[in-house]
């Protein structure tokens, strides 16, 4: 076993101790004497959280949002592109063609008929942001979401748009992204050096 | 066999074969849009350029100064392909910036999105950017291109895939190109859109997401989907397709390239006629019907997703134990009376495992042929001018009449233990039944009036069958069975090709495939097996000794089943 | 009649029993729900929270509302368990640990006790400290019962640890001890803490240090707490052997457990930090109020040091593995206590000043750790090299 030594395999060496250290006792005293530095450095970390909010980072990754586009409509085109990304497997979408009639829809093709989160089973890792080809998806800084049952907690394509509504309007949660853009959001060091957004140049909004 | 070089590799090519179809047998893949196997060859998407030289006897190579297309290119002994010099790469990255340059790149909202080979080759041979800085032209959808086919105009890469099966291979000719330059567009003449029986074809030929499905459209992103290769069950042609599905939901079905049955199509029959399998009117529990003091009680034995009651109540447990008492108290009856009806839509191994559990209780239990649906005559393409059947010999796809996928494989099963094939109007004629066992799983309701008055009043009646009907009404025992999307087995079309079909999903409610209704009620004991079944069949009939491989491959084996017309219902 | 009369003849000696009684019941609960409150606090501090501060001023009734809480609790009683033994293993647990407080001075008692009121409920045992170990041995019994009755292999996991741990270290806590025994000339705790009375350096802790260490590590090993609570280490063992116990049964438990450590650390005071004692504290207890409200004081406040000085290494050390608990007590601790018996027995018996004693044990101790440290390495080098050599021969046949 110690002679021959497999080379793909590392082999940790368990800590060589001298004699002053196999007493055993410095150390536990030391240990006890950090302790009570500690116990006396008066500088809690708590943060009492009901009564003094935090203040939450624009990149926080809370409740989701689906936002609109200028017209007002859902910017989601429906691509599936959340639903694949998303490693909890709770967006699911139904995608429609778009009332073509409508001529508030007119330049739209597909659009998502329904379009639901489950929050409860939602990891919040922020993927369907990052997979999102249209910007239409972007977790907000909401932190406490509570909810009295299941169902409530899965949210539709309307409270989502709400979620939009309620947060663009309280100015807390600027959109976050533009048209591959890193928005206020991401550094503002890196926003700077790239100008203002370019406008959209796509065909679908 | 002429010996090609392809990229130093040396291969016997066909003398037949075009550059494409050479390099493809080294493993080398030329990149073409507008190039099919099926049509004609036009050269004008440009993918396929590629390098061509000779290797001289005397060993010196001497390469042609331009490239050429691969697709129109013939090969002969010594032709040597170059497909992955500087002048290729940089030659595919122009045509694919060309053809990507009024492209909307709306690949979010694309259904072809995910098999599409403008996003496959752009990411395998193309360039990240494009150099075009004005405005991207901008193209009207046409919705109106048929019934099933919508046109996205703009993603379009003018391969004339889909006019050219629309003139070769269905004959109706109805797509066009408009226009010229690069406001070339497809469009059909006025008044007359794309509704051939063929028609869906096109949407698969298209290599982009311009061509699309309005069945299909927006309904799944396609790599979600599942596949499992089987064969269609519209008519006896018995294409193989492709069963697209997801979460047990059949999305789409899609010709599989098959030289031995259809080749490379379907038709739009075929192609939208699955819907049956999911519906609503489905049977979903098995029912017993208990007659006690003659007045008929029936009962659906508890569904295992109904509200109340066990949760988890298998309500098959008792269902086959007291059909397979049942079946052999009728039997004991009266034998000669017992009458098996075996349907066209069922497997060979499903005839099989019925038939020979059933021989085996009485030599003289009667099996016959169930109804065969025949619905005009057959439907020959390409069409001609006048929309009249092409000569013999120019076929190149055929609609069959006979509107079942398995009449010959029941038959030989039904000749082996019968000794002929009686059809079930012979026996209702007769009117000396007692007993009826009737398996269906039809597309559609096959219960004729004759047979409804035929049956009247047995002792005994088995259902087994998809969708309720006046039999089901009165049967004592009703098992639900499942759809050929359910199915595994071996299904033989009308010129004897044995073909595989695999379960591509699970049976609603409580349904079962006949296979596995049929282990159980027999007695066999595991698990139903095809590939075991198939050699347990290849050996015990001579007529389908063919079928003792147990794998039949992707594209089946073809058996000698002898053919005879069909036994009229 | 014959009661009546029996019980007025004994009631000058009864009624300091029962008020003795009486005060350990009463605060017995009370310290174990205030001791929770103060290690949480003390937790909290050592890792800069601020600790329970909801209920009450500071959150002092935080554990007040434990407590209602806790006896509110609905009483689960698993499928699977042993009832009646699932029933008797706490208490077991509890009243063994409070039996052992029968003979601990929890304030000052005379040598020379006669009558009144006094602060032990037994006092003048002349075996006190054996009864106290055969007794608090037997809260082991409560462990293991409790895990065995729960039928579930963590709490029986916990239980055989409980056990291994118990036997192995019940051997150092009698060896360290028999030096101070044998110092004093008697197993009577008041006697052992009046032969400390003199000044502060006639304490056992300042001329027996090694005992002290062997001491007091063993009787935290006793106590289960950390860095010996492997027997309901809870990242390996869910809880160890009251897995399956909640509410008042866990109570029991944990009363036990803490009075486990009011006791440890009563006797860690008693047998070495001078008991009662104290600079200008010397001398026997005189029976004026004043000196033996002082003297209680200092006793309970020595206690109290050495209660928080255990919920402190809790937050200082990391837990052992189960083969270093082993080794610790096996190779390091008893070897260790039969030194300094040795060391004892040789200052007694030639007569040497005893505080001779204080710097050879220690010398002891270093040389001891450095000849075993010195050993161990040589050892490993010999099975090394054997290794090497078998190997060697092994590929060449």
């Amino acid at each position: 076993m110690t002679t021959k030594r497999e080379k793909t395999v590392k082999w940790g060496e368990e800590p060589k101790i001298g004699w002053v250290e196999a007493m055993y006792l410095p150390a536990v005293m030391s240990g006890v004497a950090t302790a009570v530095r500690h116990a006396f450095s008066g500088k809690p970390m708590t943060r009492q959280y009901p009564d003094v909010e935090p203040e939450i980072p624009p990149n926080y990754r809370g409740v989701h949002r689906l936002n609109r586009d200028e017209a007002g409509r859902v910017k989601c085109v429906a691509c599936y592109m959340c639903q694949t990304a998303c490693p909890a497997n709770c967006i699911e979408i139904i995608a429609a063609p778009a009332p073509k009639d409508d001529p508030h829809w007119k330049d739209r093709d597909k659009y998502p008929a329904t379009f639901t989160i489950d929050e409860l089973r939602c990891i919040y890792c922020g993927m369907c942001e990052e997979a999102c080809p249209v910007d239409a998806i972007e977790l907000t800084s909401i932190y406490d979401l509570t909810g009295l049952s299941r169902e409530e907690m899965v949210f539709d394509k309307e409270k989502l748009l709400s979620v939009f509504d309620k947060t663009v309007q309280s100015g807390k949660d600027p959109v976050r992204t533009n048209r591959g853009v890193l928005g206020p959001a991401s550094e503002e060091a890196q926003s700077a050096k790239q100008g203002p957004p370019p406008p959209g140049r796509g065909r679908h909004g | 066999m002429p010996k090609v070089i392809v990229n130093d590799i040396e291969v016997d090519a066909d003398p037949k074969d075009n550059c494409i179809l050479a390099a493809r047998k080294a493993g080398v893949e030329i990149p073409h849009y507008c190039w099919h196997e099926a049509l004609s060859v036009v050269a004008s998407c440009r993918m396929c350029l590629v390098e061509v030289g000779e290797k001289k006897p005397d060993g010196t190579i001497a390469m042609g100064p331009k490239l050429v297309p691969g697709c129109q290119t013939p090969i002969k002994e010594g032709t040597v392909i170059k497909t992955n010099t500087p002048k290729v790469k940089t030659s595919q990255q122009l045509t694919l910036e060309l053809l990507l340059l009024n492209h909307p790149l709306d690949c979010s909202i694309c259904d072809q999105a995910g098999e599409c080979y403008l996003q496959d080759y752009t990411y395998k041979y193309g360039k990240a950017h494009s150099r075009l800085d004005e405005p991207k032209l901008q193209r009207e959808d046409k919705y109106h291109i048929g019934e099933q086919i919508a046109l996205f105009t703009d993603r379009c890469v003018m391969c004339t895939r889909c006019v050219r099966f629309t003139r070769e291979v269905a004959g109706t000719a109805e797509l066009q190109v408009v226009a010229r330059g690069s406001h070339e567009e497809i469009d059909v003449f006025p008044e007359t859109p794309c509704n051939n029986k063929l028609a869906g074809n096109v949407v698969d030929l298209c290599p982009v997401g311009a061509l699309c499905s309005k069945d299909f459209l927006y309904k799944k992103r396609v790599w979600w989907l599942k596949h499992a290769d089987s064969v269609c069950t519209g008519c006896s042609t018995g294409c193989s397709i492709h069963i697209d599905q997801n979460e047990d939901k059949v999305y789409r079905l899609r010709p599989r390239e098959n030289p031995l049955a259809q080749g490379h199509f379907m038709c739009d029959e075929g192609r939208f006629g699955f819907k049956y399998i999911h519906d609503e009117r489905r049977l979903l529990s098995p029912k017993l019907v208990s007659s006690t003091n003659g007045a008929a009680s029936s009962s659906v034995v508890g569904s295992s997703k109904g509200a109340g009651g066990a949760q988890f109540a298998d309500p098959w447990k008792d269902v086959l134990a007291t059909t397979r008492a049942k079946i052999k108290e009728a039997i004991k009856t009266d034998a000669r009376g017992f009458v098996a009806v075996l349907s066209p839509f069922m497997t060979v191994e499903e005839a099989y495992l019925l038939s020979s559990y059933l021989k085996q209780l009485d030599s003289r239990v009667r099996l016959v042929m169930g109804p065969v649906p025949m619905v005009g005559s057959d439907d020959m393409y390409p069409k001609g001018p006048k929309g009249e059947a092409p000569e013999a010999g120019r076929v190149k796809f055929t609609i069959r009449a006979e509107k079942c996928p398995n009449r010959l494989g029941v038959e030989a099963i039904l000749r082996h233990f019968e000794g002929e094939v009686i059809s079930v109007a012979q026996v209702v004629a007769k009117a000396d039944a007692t007993a009826w066992y009737f398996v269906g799983g039809y597309q559609h309701g096959w219960v004729t009036e004759s047979i409804d008055r035929g049956v009247a009043k047995p002792s005994l009646l088995i259902i087994q069958d998809l969708f309720p009907s006046p039999l089901s009404e009165r049967a004592d025992i009703v098992l639900p069975s499942g759809s050929f999307a359910e199915r595994d087995g071996t299904y033989i079309n009308h010129s004897g090709l044995a073909q595989a079909v695999h379960a591509a999903i699970r049976s609603p409610g409580d349904a079962r495939a006949d296979s596995r209704i049929f282990m159980e009620l027999t007695e066999r004991t595991g698990l139903f097996n095809a590939t075991a079944l198939r050699k347990e069949i290849g050996n015990a009939i001579r007529a389908l000794s063919a079928l003792s491989v147990g794998d039949l491959g992707e594209h089946g084996v073809k058996i000698g089943v002898a053919t005879k017309e069909p036994v009229l219902a | 009649m014959d009661l009546y009369q029996t019980l007025t003849e004994m009631w000058p000696s009864l009624w300091p029993t029962l008020a003795a009684i009486g005060v350990i019941l009463a605060f017995v609960p009370v310290l174990g729900l205030y001791m929770t409150f103060i290690e949480r606090k003390l937790a909290a501090y050592v890792q800069d929270r601020i600790g329970p501060n909801r209920v009450g001023p500071f959150g002092l009734f935080q554990a007040i509302a434990d407590g209602i809480k806790i006896f509110l609790k609905e009483q689960i009683i698993p499928d699977h368990v042993y009832t009646f033994i699932y029933f008797v293993a706490p208490t077991i647990s509890l009243m063994t640990a409070m039996f052992a407080l029968v003979v601990m001075p929890f304030g000052p008692v005379p040598v020379d006790y006669q009558e009144g009121f006094r602060f032990v409920v037994a006092p003048g045992i002349d075996i006190g400290i054996l009864f106290m170990f055969a007794i608090s041995s037997l809260s082991a019994y409560g462990i293991i019962l409790g895990g065995w009755a729960s039928n579930n292999k963590y709490s029986l996991y916990g239980a055989i640890r409980s056990c291994a741990q118990f036997i192995s270290y019940e051997i150092p806590l009698g060896l360290s001890i028999i030096g101070v025994i044998a110092i004093s000339g008697s197993l009577n705790l008041e006697k052992i803490v009046a032969a400390q009375g003199g000044s502060i350096w006639d304490w056992n802790v300042f001329w027996q240090p090694l005992a002290f260490i062997v001491f007091f590590t063993s009787a935290l090993a006793e106590t289960n707490r950390l860095p010996f609570d492997l027997p309901e280490c809870e990242q390996e063992l869910v809880g160890g052997f009251h897995t399956e116990y909640g509410g008042i049964k866990f109570v029991l438990f944990f009363l036990a457990e803490y009075t486990h450590i009011v006791t440890v650390s009563f006797l860690t005071a008693l047998l070495f930090l001078g008991g009662w004692h104290f600079p200008g504290l010397t001398g026997p207890v005189d029976g004026s109020l004043g000196g033996m409200l002082l003297r209680t004081f200092v006793l309970v406040a020595k206690v109290g040091g050495v209660v928080a000085f255990i919920m402190l290494l809790r937050w200082a050390l990391p837990r052992f593995r189960f083969d270093q608990l082993m080794g610790l007590a096996w190779k390091g601790l008893i070897p260790l206590g039969l030194i300094n018996l040795v060391l004892v027995a040789i200052v007694l018996t030639l007569e040497l000043p005893k505080h001779l004693l204080a710097g050879t044990a220690l010398l002891l101790f270093v040389a001891a750790v450095f000849s075993s440290y010195q050993l161990q390495r040589s050892m490993n080098q010999t099975v090394n090299a054997r290794a090497l050599n078998n190997g060697v021969r092994g590929v060449s046949a």
